[in-house]
């Protein structure tokens, strides 16, 4: 912890930064307004899947990088998982020089541009910004920032490939390609590792590409960071399954030295009330998948989802979002989110539930579904829902949702959407009986090097933390791949 | 010797002693030792709403500690109370299949609610399971100052109403002694198509701490004088409905059980008694009760239930006498 305090006092330290510094007073500084992320037009954007964030231009964000005061004690890291140094990389957007910018991100962050615009800065690195504890101010816009130095350096086309060392020869076998497997992916393949990536859908990128809209993040982004490690050398295979379509062991008896499990957390959950068979109600993953990668927006498809005119989504977190402005973007007539807890409660990022209800989302809050109702084909056509009043807060330090009696009332849906969260996936735990797993049914992992209870298998990302973030679970991937890398090493010298 | 066979809401009992609702029936093994110990049947621990709620507390608290779970963003922890109420009564279910596909003793699954909005579905998934009938645990304290004691009521028979709805397998409901007009209140569930009442249910109770000064809970065992306002209410029910009676509270021995049943209980319920004596202390309940039916010439339970009953009863009014009139005036 010392070291890291040394290291960016001297980074902070250097001449650069302490001219930049001089340059401008605190005062000025301070006075500036936060930057405005500019956005598509609500009534627009809310029926196709364009980007809702446009971006930062280059003069908005210059002047947003010196509202940065270069901290002392720069506080803003310490809400970040995975400690990127944000008042250098800040302060190389301000000396406009961007692609440093994007290199001081890529030290600790493998997909900044994927960060810069799904991390919750609101509640990470923003919130713990000097303008937010001290001034009482709007926090400097650390997320607008990243993401203009990741895409400035994407569409400079100067993108740089990692170096890689001298193969080495040793297989090391990443199961899932979600972020947690990129990162993982990314670092091993530096080391000089033969690194295979094994993916079970047909597309590359995991929940960033299948849970994630392409309104939020488009798939370009994630593209362009798969070639990248394409380049690296890093093989991927899709359509694979570990566990059915070949076992661990068989991949140990092809030679694999290690496993990185990044399998993530995609069984979803329901809510076990009367009718939750009914066709046409589906959980988010479902959804969100079928529509992100299979095309089932588009009617001509094998397998089209149902555009539904009243789209009810049962939840209040980001996929409950993704879920709804997804539905509204089909042709929802009336797309709805119903939450038992007040708006104040909602786990879904500020931006995200502000622009849903740009997009003309309806809000039902203090409201749970409690049974489902269907005509004579099986499709639901009816909910019944009961309001709710809060009680006295949780241990989550939320106020708990109560049911008031008798409040029940019936509303038209044709379209159900369940985003009540997910639980890991279970298809490597079941098929490996010597795995230790947590009661959440995660792996349990050494937090030095995310080593599990068997020597050879590593793990992060949503399998070993229930449901995180992109950030957490690329961090989680990089440390996995040292921890690999030492394993590995010292495993061919023993033999 | 004897035949102990009882019938009790249309499901055929070897013998009419029943193992309550309890810790003692909260697992399959357990379950399969009461088997083995001839119990007549066995009513399954009851879910509890607010145990759920505790447990989710204490899963919350446990997410927020440990350094990999992200609790401030998850949709999962979000509804972290209703994926654990999902996963008891996935336990539960497994639960009945279990001792359905493997033993031959009647189930009796309990539910115990306090409104009728959170369990009545599970009442279908429980039959669906294999369970025999189902054991309806209502108890509204009513210290609502606001609720006429009618309106308390009728939360009772909405939710009888709707839980018969769902399901086609027998239902008892267990009640506590605690209404104005109580005769009144087990017809009207009678007539929302209950099949038996189960008197009375215990609960847990209050005390202080003198020395300590703080409060706590009482001995939570019944003792054998408990058993007594069961047995006036057995007695007086007892030829004016037509639902199957279940007595239990205070029923520590055979020489019980055989008290209820002339008074017109159709079976008895255990729990304390095999707490204090242990599992296998029902095969000696069961001897009791045989060696008595030899003792008094009775080949079959239904030759004496209810033989004393009020109504049968050649002194009726001692079942409705409330106060002491002479005992305690001997008292010198």
């Amino acid at each position: 912890m010392d070291d890291i305090k040394e290291y960016l006092k001297a980074e902070r330290s250097k001449e650069w930064r302490t001219e930049l510094r001089k340059s401008k007073k605190a005062k000025e500084r301070t006075s500036l307004e936060r930057a405005l992320m500019p956005e598509a037009d609500p009534n627009k954007r809310n029926k196709n899947i364009e980007e809702v964030n446009k971006g930062l231009l280059t003069e908005v964000a210059l002047v947003e990088a010196s509202r940065c005061l270069d901290c002392p004690n720069p506080t803003c890291i310490t809400g970040c998982p995975v400690g990127i140094n944000i008042p250098k990389f800040i302060k190389k957007i301000e000396t406009e020089d961007f692609l440093g910018a994007a290199k001081v991100l890529k030290e600790t962050n493998t997909l900044p541009a994927v960060c810069g615009r799904v991390c919750p800065q609101e509640k990470q690195c923003e919130a713990n910004c000097f303008y937010t504890v001290s001034l009482k101010k709007t926090p400097v816009a650390i997320g607008h920032l990243e993401r203009f130095a990741a895409d400035f350096e994407r569409n400079s086309g100067k993108m740089s490939v990692p170096e890689v060392m001298e193969s080495d020869g040793i297989k090391v076998a990443v199961i899932g390609s979600g972020p947690a497997g990129l990162a993982c992916a990314g670092d091993l393949a530096k080391f000089g590792h033969e690194v295979t990536v094994f993916e079970a859908l047909h597309e590359i990128g995991g929940v960033l590409k299948y849970g994630i809209p392409e309104f939020r993040l488009p798939n370009e982004i994630v593209d362009v960071e798969i070639d990248n490690l394409k380049k690296m050398g890093i093989t991927f295979k899709t359509n694979f399954i570990i566990g059915k379509t070949v076992s661990i062991d068989d991949l140990r008896e092809q030679g694999f030295q290690a496993f990185f499990v990044g399998s993530g957390a995609g069984l979803p959950n329901f809510m076990n009330i009367p009718g939750e068979n009914y066709n046409n109600i589906f959980s988010s993953n479902e959804y969100l998948t079928r529509v992100n990668l299979m095309n089932a927006a588009k009617s001509d498809y094998d397998t089209p989802v149902f555009s539904g005119n009243n789209v009810a989504v049962i939840g209040g977190g980001n996929t409950a979002m993704d879920s709804v402005r997804t539905a509204k973007r089909l042709g929802a007539e009336r797309a709805m989110i119903i939450y038992r807890r007040s708006r104040e409660e909602m786990p879904a990022r500020v931006e995200e539930v502000k622009h849903a209800i740009e997009e003309g989302i309806e809000f039902m809050n203090l409201h749970n579904p409690v049974e489902y109702f269907a005509n004579k084909d099986g499709r639901v056509n009816k909910m019944r829902v009961q309001k709710m009043e809060l009680g006295e807060p949780d241990a989550s330090g939320r106020r708990r949702p109560i049911p008031i009696e008798g409040s029940e009332f019936d509303i038209d849906v044709d379209t159900v959407i369940v985003s009540v969260g997910v639980s890991p996936n279970p298809l490597i735990p079941s098929a490996l009986p010597d795995l230790k797993v947590t009661s959440w049914h995660t792996i349990e992992v050494n937090p030095e090097n995310m080593q599990s209870s068997i020597p050879d298998i590593f793990a992060g990302g949503d399998i070993v933390r229930g449901g995180a973030t992109v950030i957490l679970a690329m961090g989680d991937g990089r440390k996995a791949a040292e921890g690999m890398h030492k394993y590995v090493t010292e495993k061919v010298k023993a033999n | 010797m004897a035949d102990l066979t009882t019938k009790y809401m249309g499901l055929t009992l070897r013998n009419p002693i029943i193992v309550a609702s309890s810790g003692l029936t909260d697992s399959f093994e357990k379950i399969k030792e009461h088997d083995k110990n001839n119990a007549g049947a066995v009513v399954l621990k009851s879910l509890f709403e607010e145990q759920i709620l505790l447990e989710a507390e204490h899963k919350l608290s446990q997410a927020k500690s440990n350094p990999f779970l992200y609790a401030e963003n998850s949709e999962t922890l979000d509804y972290l109370d209703i994926h654990l109420k999902d996963k008891e009564l996935s336990n539960y279910l497994s639960m009945i299949r279990k001792i359905k596909d493997e033993l031959h003793i009647p189930v009796i699954a309990s539910i115990n609610c306090v409104s009728s909005m959170e369990w009545t579905g599970f009442a279908k998934q429980i039959e669906e399971a294999g369970a025999d009938a189902i054991e309806l645990n209502i108890f509204i304290l009513p210290f609502n100052l606001e609720h006429s004691c009618t309106e308390t009521e009728e939360k009772y028979y909405e939710i009888v109403r709707k839980v018969k709805k769902e399901i086609n397998i027998p239902l008892a409901v267990k009640i506590s002694p605690f209404f104005s007009n109580l005769g009144q209140v087990i017809k009207k569930i009678e007539a929302e198509g209950a099949d038996s009442v189960v008197l009375f249910n215990r609960f847990s109770r209050p005390n202080i701490d003198i020395n300590a000064v703080k409060v706590s809970v009482a001995e939570a065992f019944s003792t054998p004088e408990e058993m007594y306002n069961t047995l006036r209410w057995i007695a007086i029910m007892a030829n004016r409905t037509n639902m199957d009676l279940a007595a239990t509270t205070g029923i520590h021995n055979g020489e019980s059980v055989v008290k209820q049943i002339l008074a017109g209980a159709s079976v008895v319920q255990v729990a304390s008694a095999l707490y204090k004596n242990g599992h296998d202390y029902i095969t000696e309940m069961i001897k009791f009760v045989d060696n008595w039916m030899d003792s008094k010439g009775f080949n079959y339970v239904d030759q004496f239930k209810g033989r004393l009953s009020q109504e049968k009863s050649t002194h009726p009014e001692i079942f409705e006498r409330i106060q002491f009139m002479k005992y305690f005036s001997e008292i010198k």
